[in-house]
């Protein structure tokens, strides 16, 4: 399977010249299995350049971990929605308040936006993600819920042997100590054990992180050991902090290579989330770098 | 063939209700969907003589046998009795009134309150217990 990232920002897009290797958008992955069909993860900003690669797509999926803003903003823009011929199937999390639809709607819907849901074009459904696994294509895709501020579902996603786990925002160490915890009660920990690639929030420094506790995200030290104790054998640092340059990335990104070679892990294997970056998703744990 | 080769983790309800009672210094237990003791936080290894790293998960009948609750007449409440039983198969809160035994043999009159943690659309994934002393200082509302 491939990944290509289009949008690796948190919270909110930060556009602007001291943003612009890393990028300004906000979540969206594209992952093309080895069958060829894409699968979309979240919608944020970077949704809108990747439809743009999609024009002749007759059907696109998209999995949404959660409805926080960064995570769907990009849905109104996103070219195939405004195309006849294509057939959209979101996926997201339930909520015993109100349906998939109504809940973006929410958002597609006046005074926010121009247009309705019912206006788009396309055809939409939305459908609530299955609680347990469900098959999409060649790939079998397995939904937990985890550890974020409101219903927030994190993916694992199996094509053959090699396993991609997506948790964009995700605070395991929330009130626990991730070191020492036994696995089963680790939020996410069924979904990343022994991933090729896990792609984690790592928005915060460690300085950074004690201002921020229970804002559901994570610091690099509890994203290290999260990665460390599920064994993941790839790590995508994703949902950069919208105050973060990147010149102060490349930083963060040296510290969290150090540290995890002081877990014990190869330090090229931990990379950073970075706009029209793309990797090859393999079981082996040497495969290919980030080539942004 | 599952992608999950099998299932390790707990319910996230649950794990958010641990981080939650670790946290705090009402003594507190939490059950699973089978009625298990799965944790209990430091406040209640002090009532119960021993913490949960020495007494790890208890089913039910352990920790009947090990901890009770009594009944007035010092006998043990049959399971199907007891209100965290019925918390937790169905889905309704309890209180009530019991005796339990410390891992050292000393009895504690405490009451009660189970809440049943229901996930949406998944049912119950266990019960919080928390539970107040009546014959120590904690019964006037003061924690040590």
């Amino acid at each position: 399977m491939r990944v290509k990232v289009w949008g690796a920002r948190g919270s909110v897009p930060s556009p602007g010249p001291k943003m612009n290797r890393y990028g300004g958008n906000t979540s969206c992955v594209q992952l093309t299995l080895s069958s060829g069909e894409d699968l979309v993860l979240d919608a944020g900003t970077g949704i809108r350049t990747l439809g743009l690669d999609l024009a002749t797509a007759p059907k696109v999926n998209i999995l949404l971990t959660h409805l926080h803003l960064d995570h769907i903003q990009g849905l109104m823009f996103f070219p195939p929605c405004f195309r006849s011929d294509v057939e959209i199937t979101i996926w997201g999390p339930a909520s015993p308040e109100a349906s998939l639809e109504d809940r973006v709607a929410r958002y597609i819907s006046a005074p926010l936006s121009p247009v309705e849901v019912r206006e788009l074009p396309c055809s939409v459904s939305f459908r609530d993600a299955p609680p347990s696994e469900w098959q999409m294509g060649s790939a079998t895709i397995h939904t937990e819920a985890v550890n974020h501020r409101g219903p927030t579902l994190g993916f694992r996603i199996t094509e053959g042997d090699t396993t991609l786990c997506y948790i964009p925002d995700h605070e395991p160490a929330l009130g626990a100590s991730l070191a020492d915890l036994e696995p089963e009660w680790v939020s996410g920990y069924d979904l990343a054990r022994d991933a090729d690639l896990l792609i984690h929030d790592c928005q915060y420094t460690d300085e950074e992180y004690p201002e921020h506790i229970g804002w559901g995200h994570s610091g690099i030290d509890d994203t290290l050991t999260f990665a460390n104790r599920v064994g993941a054998r790839r790590l995508l640092l994703f949902h950069h902090d919208p105050l973060h340059s990147d010149d102060f990335l490349d930083s963060f990104h040296a510290t969290a290579r150090r540290r995890w070679g002081e877990l014990g892990g190869d330090p090229a294997l931990v990379e950073m989330g970075m706009e029209g970056g793309e990797l090859e998703v393999a079981p082996a744990p040497a495969s290919a770098g980030v080539t942004a | 063939m599952s992608v999950v080769a099998a299932r390790t983790q707990k319910p996230l309800e649950l794990i958010l209700a641990r981080n939650l009672l670790t946290s705090i210094s009402t003594p507190a237990l939490l059950l699973d969907q089978h009625g298990a003791m799965v944790f209990y936080n430091e406040a209640a290894g002090a009532l119960l003589g021993r913490s949960f790293e020495d007494a790890g998960r208890m089913s039910p009948e352990d920790w009947i046998s090990t901890h009770g609750p009594f009944g007035d007449d010092g006998k043990s409440i049959p399971l199907d009795d007891l209100p965290a039983t019925q918390a937790v198969r169905k889905g309704r809160p309890a209180h009530g009134v019991s005796r339990i035994r410390s891992a050292g043999g000393a009895e504690h009159e405490v009451e009660s309150s189970t809440f049943p943690i229901v996930a949406s659309e998944e049912g119950s994934s266990g019960a919080m217990v928390l539970f107040w002393p009546l014959n120590s200082k904690r019964s006037e509302g003061v924690q040590q």
